[in-house]
């Protein structure tokens, strides 16, 4: 069971939290033009890496903020977490 | 009976408390602090089962978790439980046990009729047979097998035990309470560490139970007794007996499964069963100590022929002989200590050691005491079916290919000792990496992955004096790095005998000619032979070796069996061990109880039940509940014999002619507060809000990304910065972490808050052409006309002096209001709800009707939206903004989603007027159409229209709206429904809407 | 190629099994091949053997990382059925139920394909509807398909939970009568030994590392045995298409997560059905051992990891006791993990790509051990005509940008939840 450090609230369980998926994908622009590729990159297409991936986490049963965990998929090491507008 | 092989006085047992038990439906005696096992020994019986596949004897292997064989169905408290291990099954008075896997009995059982056309059924024989005729393995073939396989019953009854959960955090924990485990804690704990140690068996002091060492000026026993006594005794420390850690979890969690009543007959009405734990440690020590390995040879699973260290921990834990005429084969100088014990009680042993003449502390004692011992000696073959008779020994050349002349000697019992193999389970789940350690034949932990350290015999050390050392810095280290503490704990002095170097052997050769069955696994027989075969047609990876064979697959997972199979494997493929590897450890260590893991969360308990504030009248009223998503909702209101149908009628009528209630509780309901909150609503919904007054509501869609329908509902402008959004029951989590995701993450620039509020309020829906005069009658001082709250109108106002919202929304289609009050007053709400609207012929009504009065209406709901339509498929598309961006429009240019012969929302009659249209059926143009038949879409919603008395139905279907007027058919192929249908439009009753602006 | 049968299983006994062939060779690998499967699982293996069989084309080597069958297909659940909605879906797996009838025979390798049939149960009426709607489906379809009522269900489990203390009472379910299982080693095995018996190279132990691309055109594989040339690849590596994928400047919709399956201790035949739960996600069998085997949740992130967290266990535990309450009395023996290819509609890509002489098979999700046959038929037929069949059609590649989705649980992309 992982054990998560929210940023706001500190380290917890797993069950207090919701994966929310790729943190990397930004969504685009509200009005902004865009190509097709471009739209399905954000709503479909994923690097889904083994190793290092940067990803939402929402504290569901708990602060309802959502955070961006630095976690690696394989060994499941969490490397760091974040506030949604933190940069690595 | 009488106890013929307890001996004297030795052991733990406690002689004052005798206990009878009952095996195979014979009655014996046995000890407190016995074992079914052990009992069972000291009464001369070493037959408990058959073996998988062969049907062979079963005794007992092992005396604790590493035995292969022992299964027994057990009778506890009038319940039959399947797959108890006697070796670790605790006596109690009254237990009650049986032989499984067996027929007609143990003694005789008909399957052993395996065991002699075993040379037909190699590993994997299966796989080559069994397939003509084709229809034969389903109908013949596997119907057999599937009774022959297979070990305990289990009946359809429910579980009458209790299981708890307990979580817990430690700084250390400790697993196994032997020597290494004893130190480490004792040092942490003695050093300021909040410190868990966790014993599987019922003593504690693990190898110091059964060895003969001094610790200070203590016996190895004594010196264990006094540190779990202190241990106890500290306000830091948790000590606990019959406590299995089965499983490392990430980030330090580990899981143990306590007994907390299973070794007894059960006495408290509330005591559970077991207890799980689940352990978030800082750090961890695993001193889960080592288990013997077997040493191979010819029917080395006849029963009498086990481990050398269970024969000795019969003895000194149990007082009961394994036999009286005992043969050890060993390898090593551990099994000496069994040779003497035997000694000391009056047996005379022989030892076959398969090394050359050597010297060492226990070798010269064990000649001291004259044991007959016979260096470079081997046993080739076990003879006797049920119980081992005698042994044919041999001579063995120094490289060990070649074996001398062969003798015959009588023994009823042959001790085996093939040196150690750490228990690495745990760290090895951990993460960590292990490495082969040529010294030992055997892995050990290498680099750890979490925060956990091995240590003694787990880590391959096998001399208590490093062990002790090891243990008590470690513990010291690992505490200190919590605690910040310094006390530091003298190590004690250690008087123990010194140990020779064992001998790398692991299996007897065969003497030429003989084709004895030589075993690995011993409870799926799986034989030298099998891997041999297995590597010979080319399964070479030890996992194609593992899944072939079934080697190290049966429930004790391979803990005396792994080894030795890998050690063969290496030698046939002229790889060394380590090339070889071996297969992953994962959870559990050891069988779990499902009961455990699951704990409380059964029956009722196995998922939350949510029930609105007046769930206590609906009960009253005859309600019939149904469950929506977690919610209990009222379904409909019974009145004598009616059935579902007819009271769904009888309540959306009266809504279309009087007035009807509806519980709408469930709904979700959703703040959304701040500046910014008109602009985030309109980025959200899919049509505009920038402009919505104050004392307004309004229907919204929202999308997902993908272009998708994720959901609808109302949203009211409570004040200028006060919006209050309704959800379906079904998404009302979903929608509020959506907007969360899009608030904290994609727009923060927005300054908005939304906050659940389901909980807050109880809600009721009034509907019928009579619900104005209703209202008027609820809220006397409110001006309730068409004007005053005109449709979608919001206004605040007193029921009788409580807070209370209405909304004047409508699903049913009808003239309809929606009255929120404060949750703890919705019962008070509700019933003056129903006094007030007995005169207007107030009805309360369920989903049931509450679906019929929105189908007719063509309103979509979820059985529409099903994450699968688009707001075009859904007759939505008047909701979608040309103006403005919102979520998810981007995706509702695709190809497919404006395509014209995309599926559409339309209304479906029955051509006779009278035949209901089954829900899921699908519209086509020839019923009789060869098969694949050309679908044109589905019925999503029926209902019987209480407008026009006739059945009308929803569906989606291509092309939809140039389809009205179409005559086609309807097919429930699963229910034998062929009907002709029309298609019309989805808005069946009042299409312009009148009825709820009226 | 030695048969298999009763009578040669005899005749060796009497020679200690001393004489058995190997099954498959352990050739190291060519320069170069007409083919080259990346990935020696249930899905490559059988592309090899299609390819060899239907399109006689034997110049194709089967690349493995590790062992062959050591992916999901050595780590399901071993369900077999076609009891889909979506047209698409439904014909493809009633095509791959086809083949699975006659795999025994035609592999001479018993597979032990056991069409028990499948139950799914339904826990309201609105459930009922769903399974209405899918049951009719695949029978306008021309598959098997059996709604049954409460009454009925409970003849044929009766194990199942329908006392009064039970949370989501059983309505009914939908059953697919000739669905089952089989053994799920066997099949990679039995289509490793007849695609190395006509020739295909399956190459163990052989780490892909690179790709050669020339002009948009594939030319080869790099490996931790060498180069190795080829002017068609196909890609069948399940959890793993987004590790080679990145090395192709490739980003597809497909995200890989954990599933996790366990066995009990076995026991004495009891269940001799499949049945998934309906108020959550738990599916139980008993295999021919006695164990029963049990699958249900996704981890629920993004994982590699091949070993599972126990707080999904335990939820799928809980799920599977409140429709089995006996499973409480037993024993949990083995826990595994397998990672999952899932796609953002939860179906399978099975298409040529951007790339000339590349294919892509993937997306399978947790429903990849069903379609093994249709799935190395159907990417065979890709690879050797250079266009789709179309049994595949649906399953292109770029369904997701035109929205021909084929969403069986409208979930959409969030492929976590399952």
């Amino acid at each position: 069971m992982l054990f998560i450090k929210c940023p706001y609230c500190g380290i917890r369980s797993q069950n207090e939290f919701a994966y929310g998926g790729d943190a990397t994908v930004k969504r685009p622009e509200l009005n902004k033009e865009i190509s097709d590729k471009e739209w399905d990159d954000f709503v479909y297409n994923r690097k889904s890496p083994r190793g290092k991936h940067l990803e939402f986490w929402h504290h569901i049963s708990g602060c309802r903020q959502w955070f961006k965990v630095h976690r690696d998929t394989a060994t499941h090491e969490i490397f760091k977490t974040l506030k949604p507008h933190e940069e690595l | 009976m009488t106890q013929e092989f307890r001996l004297k006085d030795e052991g733990l047992i406690d002689r004052s408390k005798k206990i009878s038990f009952k095996f195979n439906g014979k009655k014996y005696f046995g000890y407190e602090g016995d074992t079914l096992a052990s009992a069972l020994i000291a009464n001369g019986v070493h037959l408990v089962g058959r073996s998988f596949k062969y049907h062979r004897p079963r005794g007992f292997y092992g005396a604790g978790v590493d035995d292969p064989y022992a299964l027994v169905q057990l009778i506890r408290n009038n319940e039959t439980i399947p797959n108890i291990k006697a070796t670790e099954q605790e006596l109690f008075e009254g237990l009650e046990a049986k032989s499984v896997n067996c027929w007609p009995n143990v003694n005789f059982d008909i399957g052993g009729i395996n065991n002699f056309l075993r040379i037909f059924l190699p590993a994997g024989f299966y796989y080559k047979t069994f397939m003509w005729p084709k229809s034969f393995w389903y109908r013949i073939y596997e119907p057999f097998i599937r009774k022959a396989a297979g070990f305990g019953v289990v009946t359809h009854e429910h579980d009458k035990e209790k299981y708890e959960h307990k979580y817990e955090y430690c700084d250390l924990l400790v697993t196994g309470s032997g020597p290494s485990g004893l130190a480490s804690a004792y040092s942490a704990a003695k050093n300021g560490a909040k410190v868990i140690l966790a014993e599987d068996k019922p003593r504690f002091g693990g190898s110091l139970l059964t060895s003969e060492v001094t610790i200070g000026n203590q016996t190895g026993k004594e010196w264990a007794d006094k540190i779990v006594t202190e241990l106890k005794e500290m306000p830091n420390v948790v000590v606990k007996n019959r406590a299995q850690v089965f499983g490392y979890y990430d980030h330090n969690m580990l899981v143990m499964s306590e007994r907390i009543s299973e070794h007894m007959p059960k006495t408290e009405k509330f005591m559970p069963k077991q207890k799980l734990w689940y352990i978030r440690a800082k750090e961890v020590v695993i001193s889960s100590g080592s288990i013997e390995r077997p040493i191979v040879f010819g029917n080395n699973d006849t029963p009498g022929i086990l481990l050398s260290s269970a024969a000795k921990e019969y003895m000194k834990v149990y007082g009961v002989l394994v036999g009286k005429k005992p043969l050890i084969f060993t390898n090593n100088d551990s099994a000496y200590e069994t040779a003497i014990e035997f000694k000391k009680n009056g047996i005379n042993p022989i030892v076959l050691d398969s090394r050359k003449e050597l010297n060492s502390d226990l070798i010269t004692e064990a000649k001291n005491l004259g044991i007959d011992i016979k260096f470079e000696h081997v046993v080739v073959n076990a003879n006797g079916y049920r119980k081992v008779k005698s042994a044919d020994i041999a001579k063995i050349s120094e490289d060990k290919t070649n074996l001398g002349k062969i003798e015959n000697i009588a023994c009823d019992c042959i001790c085996v000792s093939g040196f150690w193999t750490p228990t690495i389970h745990l760290a090895s789940q951990s993460g960590g990496k292990t490495k082969f350690n040529e010294d030992i034949d055997a892995f050990i932990p290498s680099q750890s992955k979490q925060n956990e350290t091995t240590v003694g015999s787990a880590n391959g050390i096998f001399n208590l004096n490093d062990t002790l050392k090891n243990s008590f810095e470690a513990g010291y280290e690992l505490s200190k790095k919590i605690t910040s503490k310094e006390n530091k704990l003298s190590v004690p002095a250690v008087v123990e005998k010194k140990n020779s170097k064992h001998d790398k052997f692991w299996c007897v050769p065969l003497p030429k000619g003989k084709k004895y069955k030589r075993f690995l696994d011993f409870q799926n027989d799986v034989a030298v032979s099998d891997i041999e075969l297995a590597l010979r047609e080319g399964y070479r990876s030890i996992e194609h070796v593992k899944r072939y064979t079934t080697l190290g697959m049966a429930t004790d997972q391979g803990k005396t069996s792994n080894l030795n199979g890998l050690q063969l494997v290496s030698n046939i493929e002229n790889k060394v061990v380590p090339e070889v590897g071996h297969t992953t450890f994962r959870p559990p260590y050891t069988p779990v109880s499902i009961g455990a893991i699951v704990g409380r969360e059964v029956g009722k308990h196995s998922k939350p039940t949510r029930k609105s504030p007046m769930h206590s009248w609906h009960e009253k009223n005859n309600a019939v509940f149904v469950d929506a998503g977690l919610w209990l909702r009222p379904r409909y209101y019974k009145k004598g014999n009616e059935t579902l149908f007819d009271a769904s009628k009888r309540e959306a009528e009266n809504v279309r002619k009087n007035v009807g209630v509806c519980d709408v509780t469930t709904l979700g309901k959703i703040d959304v507060k701040g500046p910014d909150a008109a602009e985030f609503l309109n980025r959200v919904y899919t049509n505009a809000w920038l402009k919505l007054p104050v004392g307004k509501a309004r229907y919204g869609v929202m999308l997902r990304e993908d272009g998708i329908v994720m959901d609808d509902g109302t949203t009211t402008r409570v004040s200028e910065n006060h919006y209050h959004m309704t959800t379906t029951t079904a998404q009302a989590a979903n929608v509020l972490s959506h907007l969360e995701y899009y608030l904290q993450i994609v727009w923060p620039e927005l300054n908005v808050n939304v906050v659940s509020t389901t909980e807050q309020w109880a809600g009721a829906a009034i509907a019928g052409p009579k619900s104005r005069d209703l209202l008027q009658k609820l809220f006397p001082e409110t001006d309730c006309s068409n004007e005053g709250l005109p449709f979608m109108g919001f206004i605040e106002t007193k029921l009788f002096g409580v807070y209370a919202r209405i909304f004047r929304i409508s699903f049913s289609g009808e003239l309809a209001y929606e009255v929120n009050v404060e949750s703890d007053y919705g019962n008070f709400m509700w019933e003056k709800i129903i006094e007030l609207g007995e005169e207007f012929k107030i009805q309360p009504y369920g989903t049931e009707a509450l679906s019929t009065l929105r189908i007719e209406m063509g309103h979509v709901a979820g059985s529409e939206l099903d994450g699968r339509t688009t707001p075009f498929d859904s007759s939505l598309e008047g909701l979608l903004s040309k103006k403005k961006d919102f979520i998810g429009k981007r995706s509702l240019q695709k190809e497919a989603f404006i395509s014209p012969d995309r599926e559409k929302l339309v209304g479906v009659v029955p051509l006779d007027k009278k035949t209901s249209i089954p829900e899921g059926s699908y519209i086509v143009r020839d019923a009789n159409a060869k098969l694949p038949n050309p679908k044109l879409g589905h019925v999503s919603a029926s209902c019987w229209s209480v407008e026009y008395n006739n059945p009308f139905s929803l569906a989606i279907i291509k092309d939809g709206k140039n389809m009205i007027g179409q005559k086609l058919f309807a097919l429930s192929p699963l229910k034998s429904k062929s009907i002709p249908v029309e298609i019309v439009s989805s808005h069946y009753v009042d299409p312009k809407g009148e009825r709820v602006r009226s | 190629m030695q048969k298999y049968s009763v009578f040669n299983l005899i005749k060796n006994a009497f020679s200690s099994h001393e004489n058995w062939e190997v099954a498959w060779k352990d050739p190291t690998p060519k320069k170069s091949y007409d083919v080259i499967i990346i990935g020696g699982g249930g899905h490559g293996l059988a592309t090899a053997y299609y390819l060899a069989k239907e399109h006689n084309i034997t110049n194709v080597a089967i690349i493995e990382k590790g062992w062959i069958g050591g992916g999901n297909v050595g780590r399901n659940t071993t369900i077999i059925r076609s009891n889909f909605m979506h047209d698409a879906n439904g014909r493809f797996n009633e095509f791959s139920m086809d083949l699975w009838r006659n795999m025994s025979q035609e592999l001479n390798f018993n597979v032990m394909f056991s069409p028990r049939g499948i139950i799914n149960l339904a826990h309201s009426d609105a459930q009922m509807n769903a399974y209405a709607r899918r049951g009719n489906s695949m029978r306008l379809n021309g598959i098997d398909a059996v709604l049954l009522n409460r009454e009925q269900v409970k003849k044929i489990i009766p194990m199942a939970d329908f006392s009064e203390d039970v949370r989501f009472p059983i309505f009914g379910g939908l059953m697919q009568p000739s669905a089952g299982t089989a053994r799920h080693d066997a099949v990679a095995w039995g289509y490793a030994r007849q695609a190395d018996s006509m020739g295909v190279d399956i190459i163990q132990n052989c780490e892909v590392i690179g790709f050669d691309v020339v002009g948009g055109k594939i030319k080869g594989v790099r490996t931790s045995k060498g180069d190795i040339k080829a002017n068609k690849i196909g890609l069948c590596v399940a959890g793993s298409t987004s590790i080679l994928a990145e090395k192709l400047n490739m980003t597809l919709p497909i995200e890989t997560h954990l599933l996790q399956a366990c066995v009990s201790e076995p026991i004495k035949p009891l269940l001799d059905h499949v049945v998934t739960f309906g108020a959550g996600h738990f599916y139980c069998s008993q295999s021919d051992k006695g164990e029963m085997v049990m699958g249900g949740d996704l981890d629920g992130y993004n994982s590699y990891a091949q070993r599972g967290n126990l707080p999904t266990l335990q939820h799928v535990l809980t799920e599977g006791i409140a429709m089995f309450p006996f499973l409480s009395k037993l024993k949990m023996l083995r826990t595994w993990g397998g990672i999952m290819d899932m796609s953002m509609d939860g179906s399978p890509i099975i298409d040529k790509t951007h790339i000339e002489g590349l294919y892509l098979n993937c997306g399978w999700c947790y429903g990849g051990f069903k379609s093994t046959p249709a799935s190395g038929w159907t990417f065979a037929h890709t690879i050797a005509q250079d266009k789709v069949h179309k049994l595949n059609a649906d399953y292109s590649l770029n369904r997701f940008s035109k929205g021909y989705l084929l969403d069986e649980k409208g979930l959409g992309t969030k492929t976590w939840i399952s």
